[in-house]
C-alpha cells in the first residue's frame, strides 16, 4: 500500500448496458475513472446505480458494452479473478470466522505464505484501527466495527480499485459523519481509486473528487461536486442535489452577458447555465442565493411575493415565499434576520442574475 | 383508598368473572394455553403408558406388577435383546436410518443449493416438485416404487437396497425443505463476498457456503434419521420379509398376534432414538447460530425461530 500506485486502478465503462427480465437496470452508460480518484455514484434507489457497481465487481454480466480496468477488458472476467475488491452494504463479514481469519481468507485464497499473511493483516488492521480485535468474532463488534472489518479485508489484497457499496448506511449519524472523514483520509492514504455508491448527497459531496450523478439507468452529469451542486447540467441533477427553486420560464433573447427570461409577468435577467437556449425552459436558483428584501424594493430580479411558512431548521431558518407570479419558492435566512419576515409579511425575492442558472429542456 | 375498594365487584357475576379471566387481554391467552395443554396431555399418555408397561414384570400389557428391565435384556427368550426377530429388526431399522441419512443428505443438499441459486426457465416447477413426496400419500409411493422396482429396475431387487431407495426418495425431500430455508436467510452475500476475495465457486462453497449450511445439514440429517426409524409404508412394501422386517413392521405383526411387553420395550428404543436424534440436531443448530443469535439475526430451525 501506498501512493506509488498513483495511476494504477483506470475504470472505463464504454456503453456499458444491463437488462434484467423486464427492467433495464443500466442503460448505456460511459464513464471515465482515473487511477487514485474517490469517485461517487451517486442517485435515488433503482437508478442503476448498484447494479453498474455489481458490474464492475462482476456478480453480474453485462447485456452489452465494456469494463476497461487500466485498459484490459475484464466484462467477462469472473469476479474471483478481477483485481477488484467490494465493501458490501451490510459488510458481508463471515459470520463464522474471526476478524482474523475474515481479513486473511482473500491472501489465502491467493496462497500467499504463513508469515507474509500475518504480517498484511496486522498492517491492515493497524490502518483501520483495530489492531487487537484479531480473535473477535464480527458478531462482538459494532457496526462501525465491523465495517473497518470489511474495508481491511478488501484493502489488505491491494486491489486496483476498492468498491463501496453505502458502506455508512447502515450506521448512526454520528458515526458516519466521523467516518466518512476517516474512509477520505485512507483513500488518500492508500492511494487506490475508491468508486463509492451511495444516494446520501451529502456524503457524496464530502468524499468525492468527482461525482457520477444516476438517474433510470442514464449518468446525468459527471463533475466536481461544485459543479454538480454549483452548476446543475439537468432538472434532475438541480433537484436531486440539495434543495432548488426551479420554475418554467420562457427564455425570450439575449440580455446583456446572459438572457432575459419570462417568468409569469415577470421578466428576470439570467446570467448562468444554457442562457443560449430560446423558448420553453426551466431556471433554477439555490435557496441559499435567493435574497430577501422589503416590499417594493427597486432593482432588477425583484419579484413581490408574501410569506407563507417559516421553518426552524437548526443553523437557519428556511422560508417559504409565494411568489405574485403563482410560483412558490424558498429562501435559506440566518437567525434573527428571518424575525422581520413572519407569516403574511409581504416582501421582495431578489434573484441575482448570476445565481439564475437556465436548464434546456 | 386502596383500588380494589373503588371496583364494583359485587356487581360481578360469576358467569363474568370466569369471562373475564379467560379474555383478560393483558393475562395470558388463558383459552389457548388451555387448548395447548389438553393436546399435549391427549398426546403424550398413551405414550407415557406404553413406556411404562414395556418395564412391566409380567407378561401383562394392561396390568402393572411392578418394575422390572426383562422385556429390554432378563427375559433370556422374549426380551429384546435375545429375541432374533426384534434384535434384527432394530439393526435393520438402524441399517436403514444409517444409510439414509448418508445418502439423502449429501443428494438434498445439493439439489437445495441448485434450486436455490438456480434461476430461470423451469426454476419454479422444479422448486415446486420437490414438495410433491411430502404430500404424496406414503401407500402411492410405496406402491408405485415397488412397481418401478418389478417391473423397470428389475435389476434392484425387495430388500435392503429397494428400502434404502425408497427412503432416501421421500427424505430428500425434507432435506430440501431445510436448507433451501437456510440458504435463502443467509442469502447470496457471503458467496459474493467469497468471489470478491478470490475464491473459486468451489472454494466459496466449501470455505463459506457449507460451514453456513452446517447447522441446517446437521438438523435436517437428524430429522431423515428420525423419519426414517419411523417409516412403516415404503419399509413394508419393499421389504423382501423376514430379515429385512423394520422395527415398525415387526411391532404391527406382535401386534396382531400375541403382543409381549417386549414389543413395547423396542417402542421405547426406538422413540428414545429419535427423541435424541431430534435433540442433537436442536443443540447443534443452537451452538452453530450462537454467534448469529447474539447478532440479533433471527435463525429459523425447520420453520421455528430459535
Amino acid at each position: 500500500m501506498g501512493t506509488e500506485n498513483g495511476n494504477r486502478g483506470q475504470i472505463e465503462l464504454i456503453e456499458l448496458r444491463k437488462e434484467f427480465a423486464e427492467v433495464v437496470a443500466v442503460d448505456g452508460i460511459d464513464l471515465d475513472v482515473p487511477g487514485g480518484e474517490f469517485f461517487s455514484l451517486l442517485g435515488p434507489s433503482g437508478c442503476g446505480k448498484t447494479t453498474t457497481l455489481r458490474l464492475i465487481a462482476g456478480f453480474e454480466q453485462p447485456t452489452s458494452g465494456r469494463i476497461l480496468l487500466d485498459g484490459g477488458d475484464v466484462a467477462y472476467t469472473p469476479p474471483h479473478k478481477r483485481n477488484v475488491n467490494t465493501v458490501f452494504q451490510n459488510y458481508a463479514l463471515f459470520p463464522h470466522l474471526n476478524v482474523f481469519d475474515n481479513v486473511a481468507f482473500g491472501l489465502r485464497r491467493a496462497k500467499r505464505p504463513k508469515a507474509e499473511i500475518a504480517e498484511r493483516v496486522g498492517r491492515a488492521l493497524e490502518l483501520v484501527q483495530l489492531s487487537g480485535y484479531e480473535r473477535r468474532k464480527s458478531s462482538q463488534l459494532s457496526g462501525g466495527q465491523q465495517q473497518r472489518v470489511a474495508l481491511a479485508r478488501a484493502l489488505v489484497l491491494n486491489p486496483a480499485v476498492l468498491l463501496l457499496d453505502e458502506p455508512l448506511g447502515a450506521l448512526d449519524a454520528k458515526l458516519r459523519k466521523a467516518l466518512q472523514i476517516e474512509l477520505k483520509a485512507l483513500q488518500q492514504e492508500v492511494g487506490i481509486t475508491f468508486l463509492y455508491v451511495t444516494h446520501d448527497q451529502e456524503e457524496a459531496l464530502t468524499m468525492s473528487d468527482r461525482i457520477a450523478v444516476m438517474s433510470e439507468g442514464h449518468v446525468e452529469q459527471v463533475g466536481t461536486p461544485e459543479t454538480v451542486y454549483e452548476e446543475p447540467a439537468t432538472v434532475f441533477v438541480a433537484d436531486f442535489l440539495g434543495t432548488s427553486n426551479l420554475m418554467d420560464v420562457t427564455v425570450d433573447g439575449a440580455d446583456g452577458d446572459g438572457c432575459r427570461v419570462r417568468l409569469g409577468d415577470v421578466v428576470l435577467r439570467a446570467a448562468s447555465g444554457a442562457t443560449d437556449a430560446r423558448g420553453e425552459a426551466k431556471i433554477v436558483i439555490r435557496p441559499e442565493h435567493v435574497e430577501l428584501e422589503s416590499y417594493g424594493a427597486p432593482g432588477e430580479n425583484r419579484v413581490p411575493g408574501m410569506v407563507e411558512r417559516t421553518v426552524y431548521l437548526g443553523s437557519a431558518d428556511q422560508l417559504v415565499v409565494h411568489l405574485a407570479t403563482g410560483d412558490t419558492i424558498q429562501a435559506l435566512v440566518r437567525h434573527g434576520r428571518s424575525t422581520l419576515y413572519e407569516q403574511g409579511t409581504p416582501v421582495a425575492a431578489h434573484l441575482p442574475a448570476d445565481a439564475i442558472r437556465v436548464l434546456a429542456r | 383508598m386502596s383500588v380494589a375498594a373503588e371496583r364494583p365487584a359485587a356487581s360481578i357475576s360469576t358467569g363474568e368473572r370466569v369471562r373475564g379471566w379467560l379474555r383478560n387481554p393483558w393475562g395470558r391467552p388463558r383459552f389457548l394455553v388451555l387448548v395447548t395443554w389438553t393436546y399435549v396431555v391427549w398426546s403424550i399418555v398413551p405414550v407415557l403408558i406404553a413406556v411404562q408397561f414395556s418395564f412391566n414384570a409380567t407378561r401383562s400389557r394392561t396390568v402393572w406388577q411392578g418394575f422390572s428391565g426383562r422385556w429390554y435384556w432378563g427375559d433370556p427368550v422374549d426380551s429384546v435383546w435375545h429375541d432374533p426377530t426384534l434384535r434384527h429388526a432394530a439393526l435393520q431399522s438402524l441399517k436403514l436410518g444409517g444409510a439414509d441419512v448418508l445418502v439423502a443428505t449429501p443428494i438434498g443438499v445439493l439439489l437445495a443449493i441448485g434450486l436455490a441459486r438456480w434461476r430461470g426457465w423451469g426454476s419454479r416447477p422444479a422448486n415446486f416438485l420437490m414438495l410433491f413426496p411430502l404430500v404424496t400419500p406414503e401407500i402411492v409411493m410405496g406402491v408405485s416404487l415397488l412397481l418401478v422396482f418389478t417391473h423397470v429396475f428389475t435389476f434392484i431387487h425387495t430388500g435392503t437396497i429397494a428400502q434404502i431407495l425408497g427412503h432416501v426418495t421421500f427424505s430428500i425431500s425434507y432435506v430440501v425443505v431445510i436448507v433451501r430455508g437456510r440458504l435463502f436467510s443467509i442469502g447470496r452475500q457471503y458467496e459474493e463476498a467469497a468471489a470478491d476475495l478470490g475464491a473459486s465457486p468451489t472454494v466459496a462453497l466449501t470455505r463459506v457456503l457449507l460451514p453456513l449450511l452446517t447447522p441446517a445439514i446437521v438438523a435436517s440429517a437428524a430429522v431423515v434419521f428420525a423419519i426414517s426409524l419411523d417409516d412403516f409404508v415404503i419399509s413394508q412394501w419393499l421389504s423382501s420379509g423376514g430379515g429385512t422386517d423394520t422395527v415398525p413392521i415387526v411391532i404391527y405383526g406382535a401386534t396382531r398376534a400375541a403382543p409381549l411387553p417386549s414389543t413395547n420395550a423396542i417402542a421405547t428404543i426406538m422413540m428414545v432414538l429419535t427423541l435424541l436424534s431430534l435433540a442433537l440436531a436442536f443443540l447443534a443448530w443452537r451452538a452453530f447460530t450462537r454467534e448469529e443469535r447474539r447478532a440479533s439475526v433471527a435463525t429459523e430451525f425447520g420453520g421455528f425461530t430459535v
